[in-house]
Formats: C-alpha cells, structure tokens, sequence
C-alpha cells in the first residue's frame, strides 16, 4: 500500500461572510463577541435556527418541574450554553453544511430535552410521576439501546446522557465537580474520566431517581464496566430499583461468542418483561429494525461520498449525528429517520454540485482513536484551520450491515442475533476491542479506501485500549509513510489537556512536520480555556 | 524462626521466568504453554505431554520499550512483561493462551504477537485469545467451556497431539489438586496465634507452583509441609497486626516482605497469584464432564472484579469478610497495582464497604510492580499498624 499526498483543492465558490473565525472569539470569556456573518442568506437562516432552538428550551422551561431539576441538579447550569455549542460546530459552515448541521443538532436538542421532560417528569424527588416512572427503564449512556426496540409502551431513559455526555459538550467543564468527586472517595486519578464523572455523580447523588428496572452494559471498557457497579450499588440498595447486567462480549468478531451474546439479549429482554409486566412487541421490534437500516444504508452512502474528492457529510457533521442516532435512538425515534432523509438530499444535492465546505483542502484524514469529548468541534477547527478534511472518524465506523426487518419465524431468532450483533458493535467498543484487527489493522485499509493522506490519532491518555497499541499505530504508519499527528487528551477534563493544548499539537505538528503555514492564521491560538 | 530448608530453592525458581524446572521439562519433551490471567483454567494447561507457566517478569527495571508501545498508562505488569518479551526473555514458550480479560492484559499479549516477540522458531507455536463470562451463570458457563475448547483443547491437539480427553483432564486435576492441597495444607499454618510461617515465605511458595511445573516441586513442598509441622514459632507474635492482603496482581515477592518488615503479618493473600481462592481444589465428580466443572468452578469461586453481576459484586466483599474471620485479620489491605481500572474501582468500592459496613481497619494504596523497598509504602504500612495499635489499646 503506497499513501499518496492528497491533491490540494482550492474551492471555486467564495466563502461568504467572515472568513477570520478566531476574531470572533472574546478573551477569556465564555461567549463570543458577536454571532458569525455568513452572507445575508445564509445568516437569516443560522438566526432562524437558533430562534428555534430558543423556542426548544423555553418550552423546556416553562414545565415547572423543569425548573425544579434546574435547581436540583448541578449538571443542568451547562445547558443555559446549549445555543452555543450549535454555534461551535456551525463555524464557516454555509449553504448545504450549515443545513446539515442544523438539521442534524436541532433534532439532538429536541431529543435531549424530550429526555431531560422525561427524567425529570419520572425523578421521584421532582416530578414524582410514579405511574410513569413506572413505565420507564434505566439504560447506560454508553449502551446500545437495541433491547428496547421492541417495547413501544417503554421509555428506555439515560441520566447519564444528560448528567455527563452532553453536559461535556456544552461546557467543557462540566464533569471536574464529578471527577473530583470520585477521586475523593478513593478511584485512581488514572482511569477513564468519563465513567469516573458517572461514577461520581452517583457518589454525589446527582441522578434522576426513576425506573422500574435498569439495564447495565460493560460497553465500552473496563472503566465503564467497573464504573457500573458504582451505580448499580445505589440503584440496588437505596434506590431499590432492580439491575440486569448485559454483557457483549470482547472479541465482537469472533463466531464462538455470538451464541452467548444473544442469550443474554433473550435475557434482558424477558428481564424487562418481569419488571415491567410489558410484553415484547414484535411488529413494534421491526418498524424500528427497518429505521436503523435506513440509518445504515444512508451512513453508507455518505462514507462512499467521503471517499471522493467531493465529501459531504464528514467531521462533526457525521461523528455526532452518528453517535445519537446509531446507539440512543437505534430506529425507536421516527423524527430521525426524516433527518436521515433529508440529510441524504442535501448530500446528494451539494454533491452534485461539487461543493466544498472550506476555501481549500489540503489533507484528507482519517480521525481515530476516542475523540476529545470537551473538544468535539475540533474536527471543525482542523477544517477551517488547517484545511484539513476529516473524511470518518472512528466513533462513525461502526456496523455496516443490514439487520433483518421482515417478520418471519426465521427473522424472529435473527432478531437476537441481530441486537448483541448492534450492541457488541456499540460506537467505540467495536474499535477499542475485539482485537488488534479491528483498531490497528482496519484503520490502515480505511486509510487506503478513503485516499486519505494523513491520520489524526485521538490519544485519550486514560483509555488502555488506545493507549495499548500506541506503538504499533507509530510504527505501522512510519512503514506506509504517512503522517500520523498524535493529539493528547483526557476526555473530559480539560485541566489535563487544555483545548489549545489540543490544538497546538496540530500546530505544531503543521509548522514543523508539514511545513505549512494555516488557512486561517487567526484560529491558531484562541482564548477559550474559559469558554463553554 | 528457623530458616525453611527449601526456601531458597523456592526463591531461586522465581528468579528467572524461564527457571531450572522449566528447562528440565522441556528437555524431557513437554511444551510449555504461557499464560497470564487467572481466568485460563490451569489445569487445561497441564494435559499430558504440556505444562503451564504463569509469566511473571522477575528482576524487571527498566521498561522503556514497553512503555513506548504500551505508553506509561498502562500498569507496569503489561509493560513489564511485553518488556521481557521484546529481550527474549519468554522464547522458551511453545503459546501462548490469554483471555480478553482486563484490556490491558489482551494489549500486551497483542503487542507480543504483532511484534513475533515469540515463537519463531517453533514450528507449533501459537497465540490464543478467549472470551471469559463476565457474569457466573449458566450462559456464562456455555460459553467458558465453548472457550476453553476452541482456545486451549482445540489448538494443544492440533499443534502438539496432546491428548484432550476426559481422562486426561482428570489426571491434569489430580495433579492439580494435589499442589493445591499442599500450599492450602501449608497456609493452615498462617492461621495460629504463633504462626510457623511468614506471609513472605506462603507468598514463595504459593508463586513458585505457578511459576514451575507443578509434578516437579511436589516433593519439595511435600518436605516443607512436613517441617512446618515441626517448626518452632518464635517466642512470641514478631509482628503488631495480621493484615489480609486484597486486590491485584502481585508476583513479586518484595512486596509482601516489605509489608512485613513495616511490622505486619500477611495472614492471608486474596490476591491475583495467590492461594486464595487460586489454590482451591477443583472436586470433580463423575456424572458430568470435567471440563464443564473446572469451568464451573473457575468460574464460581472467581474473585476478578471483571464479573460484574451484583451477586459477584457483593460475593467479593462477603468473600474477603470471611477470610478476615478465617485468617483472624486486625486489617485489610486493599492494593492495586497503578494504573488497572478493575482494581481501581474493586479498591474503591471494597475499602469503603469493608470499613463502613464490615467495620474492619482498611488501607487502600497503590504500588509499582516491583515495589523494590519503597519508602513511601513502608510509610503508608507503618502508619496502618499504628493505627491498628492504637485500636487494640483503646479496644
């Protein structure tokens, strides 16, 4: 396999607006200076978008028990930044992208409120809605969901989703309370921050009290395995709210442990139907099966774009969007097959037309490793900054094969196999175990099918799974001759790695390695250590 | 006391992974199957014609190759062994079999394989990695045997002819069970007010039947029980508090006598390579196959915070209660080697439960993988024997 350098593109079309994006930034403060200019069209549209997700949170607002879950719970202060997170990864976006994004974020938001409704509306100590609590099971933020399609009359609720996962996208400093809360009662400063924050709010009594039942998983490590005993300890013993542990197994690829995984999928299943008196639907299990192969084939179809010179639905437009709609929503949610669709147009559409979502492209990427929680618009950042194109990321390989989606006998059994298959390829854990292959191997052959010329390494320095095969991702990518640009980070603590500390790595690794100079000098260096 | 006639034959054979016992085997034909993880059935290694050794990476210092393709957040155990790997030092090994237990664990053994760190001049050499249950019951049991026949069985006949059958897997278990009831036999002795052993000397022995062929140190153990018998403990106690020591690996014998020489006695060792519950017979009867009761049994008496139902949650702690009974521990040590997520949350969880709710003494620290004679550990230890003093007076 010989990499070559990517062809520079310079894109025909003038970007309209503001093309100095660092400018906009204020310093040291949370906030920018201003909204960004993106030509008169453009602009209305991004100022219409964020009336709508105005609307979004004051209707989220105006339920007093909202306001009552605002006052409880410490995580809630982070979602007052919730238009500025859609403004962070909105930057230089236009026409076609910027539609994207919006689509894409808007529905996000709708989702985490309706979630955040429910949470609260269940939460014994807020809403005290026993009848609906009653009809709610506790699911893991890093879980696939696929149990849960086939219970129509159930809501399979996260509290860490909106406690720590989002939390840390909307303030990157929102998990330091909960991960020093844990490092407090005894964890080890060196182990996964994210199910360290989980943890620790636990630990802290931070969480929504609601459910008739929980379902744990060991995805994705053994930090957020061990991190589910934390929880569970309380759920079980003060909460009194049952637990069933789903294990999937490790080595995902392997046919010896398939039988294993869907037993234990007939299990959390037949587990919910104890607690909940619900009984599994199957009508409602494939309705949903044919929404996640929607979601697969146009997944597909944008990573085969992504491998043309004409990418569409690349960098955080795909990472984020996938994350939520692969393993949250998992076909139960209609809302997000129309997205898919409407997504796919306006792929489709600026595809045609060759459009470019930057003035040039210089390198075209492969991002691997576990992405900077704290930091998720950095794949932004690369594009607008260095001209860098990140083409897939390695949270968006996940499955590309179809489930089965008719209702026959046959289809029935598969349907087990089916859902360990969807939760054993759970984003991340499918790369971070099941062997060497699937991380070290499959990232040089994505290299090669994508016609990238430069790999973005994600070091998240706790993650062991990553941290494992560091020197063999050196050494495979100074065989092949390519440009492997290792970017430091602690998922989601930016005491350890500052996002500048993440940017200079880049920096650094342009100026000196590439010998280039930035497309946009002004995002080198940005005052947002304080920003959310 | 006076010194045990075998312990520095014992200490000897850790001194080196490839020790004398190890070469005296294969050079009477057996193969030497390597493993790391205390979730590979043991005596599946010890068929007929085949050994098992359990790595350790004795006499470890420097680590920096390990560390450059393990980086410094991985535990010095994994860094250590692929370290030893990268010298040569476990060339001897004719495979390798290794669960995906802990990721750390799995990433050494996988680094060991993309770099052919071994076995190249082996014809049958292989690599094995297995799926082990998270959860004790009947799926999991399914699957750890399905495991062990597809990653041990399967691969030692078809690479070496080794013979997979029932009855040579009871033979392997026979085998076992008798090192296993010799080192149990010998560990009685920790339980009396005047102890006629160390923790450090149990600690030698306990590694040695791990680290060498076990038909070749039968009758050596077979002598020192029988001296035990007849040893003289000194006058009176030579240490302030009998302490249980919980948590992670630990194959390196300084630990343990650095413990003691802060004034502790290790009454007890719940810990990865150690006799509690690795040194429990396996009972096999004879209306189902072995392997599913070796399988069952490992995975029952399983003390890796891996399993993560709660009734294996709370059976760790319970477990670790009843030792502390059994053993008359004045306190617990809850130790992790730096950097494992497993024993990181295990430490955590179990220190506070046993403390607030089984209401023992507990200290909870971290060390290296050689601990050599560190200073701060010797600090932390000291300053716990205090304290428990202090308690027994105020008692």
């Amino acid at each position: 396999m010989a990499v070559k350098k990517a062809k520079k593109m310079v894109n025909p079309e003038k970007i309209r607006g503001d093309i100095r994006y660092g400018d906009l930034y204020k310093p040291g403060g949370k906030v920018r200076k201003r909204r960004e200019w993106r030509g008169v069209k453009d602009t209305l549209y991004d100022y219409s978008r964020w009336l709508g997700i105005m609307f979004t949170l004051g209707k989220f607002i105006a339920v007093p028990r909202n306001v009552k879950g605002m006052l409880r719970y410490r995580w809630m202060a982070n979602y007052l930044a919730v238009p500025m997170m859609v403004d962070r990864h909105t930057q230089g976006l236009r026409g076609e992208y910027l539609r994207m994004c919006h689509t894409e974020q808007d529905l996000i938001i709708i989702d985490v409120a309706k979630l955040l409704n429910n949470l609260f509306r269940g939460d014994r100590r807020i809403g005290k809605d026993k009848a609906f609590s009653d009809k709610v099971v506790l699911v893991d933020e890093n879980e696939m969901t696929a149990v849960m399609m086939g219970f129509p009359t159930l809501k399979g609720l996260s509290r860490e989703t909106p406690s720590t996962y989002v939390s840390v996208l909307l303030n990157q400093h929102a998990a330091e309370h909960y991960i020093d809360v844990a490092q407090e009662y005894g964890l080890a400063g060196d182990v996964c921050p994210m199910p360290e924050a989980e943890a620790g709010v636990s630990i802290d009594d931070d969480a929504p009290v609601l459910g008739k039942c929980a379902i744990q998983c060991n995805t994705t490590c053994d930090g957020s395995l061990l991190g589910n005993g934390v929880i569970s300890r309380r759920l079980e013993k003060e909460d009194g709210i049952p637990v069933f542990q789903l294990p999937a197994p490790l080595r995902h690829r392997e046919d010896d442990v398939q039988e294993y995984a869907a037993e234990e999928i007939r299990r959390a299943i037949k587990f919910i139907e104890e607690q909940t008196g619900e009984k599994w639907d199957w009508e409602y299990y494939f309705e949903c099966a044919r929404r996640v192969n929607i979601a697969t084939r146009a997944r597909n179809e944008w990573l085969d774009m992504n491998r043309t010179e004409y990418p569409q639905i690349f960098g955080s437009n795909l990472a984020l969007y996938t994350e939520t709609n692969y393993m949250a929503i998992c076909g139960k949610v209609p809302e997000f097959e129309k997205a898919d669709k409407k997504l796919m147009k306006l792929a489709r559409k600026a595809y045609a037309k060759h459009k470019m979502a930057a003035p040039e492209y210089r390198h075209r990427a492969i991002v691997w490793g576990v992405q900077s929680h704290f930091y998720m618009d950095f794949l932004v950042w690369l594009l607008n900054c260095w001209g860098i194109v990140p083409l897939t990321d390695m949270l968006s390989m996940i499955n590309t094969e179809m489930i089965a989606e008719t209702d026959t006998p046959e289809n029935r059994e598969k349907a087990y196999y089916d859902m360990a298959w969807l939760t054993e390829n759970m984003i991340m854990r499918n790369r971070t175990h099941g062997g060497y292959r699937v991380l070290l191997d499959e990232l040089f052959e994505y290299v090669e099918m994508f016609n990238a010329d430069m790999i973005i390494l994600w070091e998240h320095i706790t993650c062991k799974a990553l941290d494992g095969m560091h020197g063999l991702f050196e050494d495979k990518a100074r065989e092949l001759g390519i440009p492997l640009v290792w970017v430091d980070h602690q998922l989601f603590d930016p005491r350890v790695v500052s996002r500048q500390g993440v940017r200079d790595q880049v920096n650094t690794f342009m100026r000196t390695v590439m010998q280039e100079e930035p497309l946009d000098p002004s995002l080198e260096v940005l005052e947002d250590g304080n920003s959310w | 006391m006076k010194d045990l006639k075998h312990l520095i034959y014992f200490e000897d054979l850790l001194q080196e992974a490839n020790n004398s016992l190890i070469r005296q085997a294969q050079g009477e034909g057996r193969k030497c199957i390597g493993y790391m993880c205390e979730n590979v059935p043991e005596p599946l290694l010890n068929l007929p014609g085949c050994f098992s050794a359990r790595l350790r990476a004795p006499r470890t210092g420097s680590m920096e190759m390990g560390t450059y393709y393990l980086t410094s957040f991985l535990c010095e155990y994994s860094r250590a062994m692929l370290e030893r790997a990268l010298e040569g030092g476990f060339n001897f090994l004719d495979a390798m079999i290794t669960p995906d237990g802990c990721t750390m664990l799995n990433r050494c053994v996988e680094n060991m394989e993309v770099l052919k760190t071994m076995g190249a001049d082996k014809e049958g050499f292989f690599f094995e990695y297995m799926e082990i249950p998270m959860k004790a019951d009947y799926n999991g049991l399914d699957l750890y045997v399905l495991q062990c026949k597809n990653h041990i069985l399967k691969p030692l006949q078809e690479h070496y002819g080794v013979d997979t059958s029932d009855a040579a897997i009871r033979s392997a278990v026979a085998q076992h069970n008798r090192i296993c009831e010799l080192i149990r036999a010998i560990g009685e002795f920790r339980k009396g007010e005047h102890p006629v052993i160390t923790g450090y000397e149990y600690n030698v022995l306990t590694l040695a039947s791990y680290a060498a062929p076990k038909d070749l140190i039968e009758e050596k153990l077979e002598e020192t029980l029988e001296e035990l018998r007849h040893r003289e403990p000194d006058p009176k106690p030579w240490y302030k508090a009998r302490v249980l020591v919980v948590g992670s690996e630990i194959d390196d014998t300084d630990f343990i006598k650095l413990v003691e020489e802060s004034g502790a006695f290790v009454c007890a060792d719940r810990f990865c390579y150690g006799s509690l519950p690795g040194r429990d017979p396996i009972v096999l009867t004879e209306d189902e196959d072995a392997l599913t009761q070796i399988c069952r049994q490992y995975m029952y008496r399983g003390e890796c915070p891996r399993y993560m139902n709660t009734e294996k949650m709370d059976a760790r702690r319970s477990y670790v209660d009843a030792l502390a009974k059994e053993y008359q521990a004045d306190g617990i040590i809850y130790q992790q080697m730096k950097f494992c997520d497993p024993w990181a949350y295990e430490k955590m969880l179990g220190s506070h439960i046993l403390r607030e709710e089984y209401g023992y003494p507990v200290l909870a620290v971290d060390r290296p993988y050689a601990i050599g004679s560190s200073g701060q550990m010797r600090t932390r230890v000291q300053a716990f024997m205090e304290s428990i003093e202090i308690k027994k007076i105020h008692a």
